[in-house]
C-alpha cells in the first residue's frame, strides 16, 4: 500500500536536498500556479513565465522557509506577487482602487437573465466575463479570482495578499460589484437587441 | 429596519454568510419588502454562480517540460556555486 506524502513531509525532505521530494512539489502544485496566473494576466506566455518564476522563487527560498503558514498559501503568494509585478510592468491604462466608485452606476438589474450558471456559460458569456475581470483595479482583481474563482476562504487570500480579512471583504465586495455590473450590462444589451429584432420582423 | 443603503452594503457578507444572525434575518425580511435589493441580492448570487462554473485553464502542452527544465538549470547553477571545480593540483 502506498502513502501519499504530506506538504510538509515534502517540504523538510526538499530542504535537506532531495531534489524528488521538491519535484513531487511542483507535479502537486504547478497546474494549480499556472491556472491562477492565467486567470490573472489572461496570456498564456506570461502565465508560463510567471510558473517559472514561482517555482525557481520557491526552489532558491526553500531552504528559508520557515512553515509559519502552509507551503500552498506560501506558493500561491507567490504566484500572486509574480503576477501582479508583471501586470504592472505591463502599465496598461487601468482605474484606481479610489477612482472605481461602483456604487454610483445605475444598472438595469431588472434586465438580469434567469436561468442556471451553466446555461448562460457559452463563449460569449465568457468573453464578457474575462473583460469584467481585466477591468477591474489590480488590487480587487487578485482578490476577487482566489475568492470567487479559485473558491478561497478570507483568511488564506489574506494571508497569501498580506491584507486584514477586513480589507479582503472590503475589496471582494466592491469587487463583485463591478463584475456584476458589467454582466447586467451586457444581458441588458440582448434584451434590447432581442426587441429591436423582434420589432424588425 | 434596514436601510436599502445598507442592505447593498452588507449584500456580500449576507451571500458570505458572513453577517450576525440578527442582522440576516433584517436582511430576509427586507427583501420580502423591497424587489429592488432582492433583485441586486439575485444579480449578485448569479455572478458568483457563474464565476465559480469557470473551468480552470490547462497547462500548454511541453509547459512542464520546460519548467523542469529551468529548475535543473538553476539547480546546476547552484551547485557549482556551492561546489566550485577543484582545482588539478597533480
Amino acid at each position: 500500500m502506498t502513502t501519499t506524502a504530506t506538504d510538509d513531509a515534502l517540504v523538510k525532505r526538499a530542504q535537506q536536498d532531495d531534489e524528488r521530494a521538491f519535484g513531487e512539489l511542483v507535479t502537486r502544485y504547478e497546474s494549480k500556479v499556472y491556472s491562477l496566473a492565467m486567470k490573472m494576466l489572461r496570456n498564456p506566455e506570461d502565465a508560463e513565465d510567471v510558473l517559472q518564476e514561482t517555482f525557481l522563487r520557491a526552489y532558491r527560498g526553500l531552504k528559508s522557509f520557515k512553515g509559519n503558514s502552509t507551503f500552498s498559501t506560501w506558493i500561491y503568494r507567490i504566484t500572486a506577487n509574480s503576477a501582479l509585478m508583471r501586470l504592472r510592468k505591463k502599465q496598461l491604462p487601468q482605474v484606481s482602487i479610489e477612482d472605481s466608485d461602483e456604487r454610483e452606476t445605475p444598472i438595469a438589474i431588472a434586465d438580469w437573465a434567469p436561468g442556471p450558471a451553466e446555461q448562460l456559460l457559452n463563449q460569449e458569456m465568457q468573453r464578457v466575463m474575462d473583460e469584467a475581470i481585466e477591468s477591474l483595479p489590480h488590487e480587487f482583481r487578485q482578490v476577487f479570482i482566489l475568492r470567487d474563482v479559485e473558491e478561497m476562504s478570507n483568511s488564506d487570500v489574506a494571508e497569501i495578499l498580506d491584507l486584514s480579512v477586513a480589507a479582503v471583504k472590503s475589496r471582494l465586495h466592491r469587487a463583485r460589484l463591478k463584475v456584476r455590473n458589467r454582466l447586467a450590462q451586457y444581458f441588458s444589451e440582448i434584451k434590447s437587441n432581442r426587441a429591436t429584432g423582434a420589432k424588425a420582423s | 429596519m434596514m436601510t436599502c443603503r445598507e442592505v447593498l452594503d452588507s449584500l456580500s457578507s449576507f451571500i458570505d454568510e458572513d453577517l450576525k444572525q440578527e442582522v440576516a434575518q433584517e436582511m430576509h425580511k427586507h427583501f420580502h419588502v423591497c424587489g429592488e435589493c432582492r433583485a441586486h441580492f439575485d444579480s449578485l448570487t448569479m455572478t458568483i454562480k457563474l464565476y465559480r462554473h469557470i473551468e480552470n485553464p490547462s497547462m500548454p502542452a511541453g509547459c512542464h517540460d520546460r519548467l523542469v527544465k529551468v529548475l535543473e538549470l538553476e539547480r546546476m547553477n547552484l551547485k557549482s556555486v556551492s561546489d566550485p571545480p577543484q582545482s588539478d593540483k597533480s
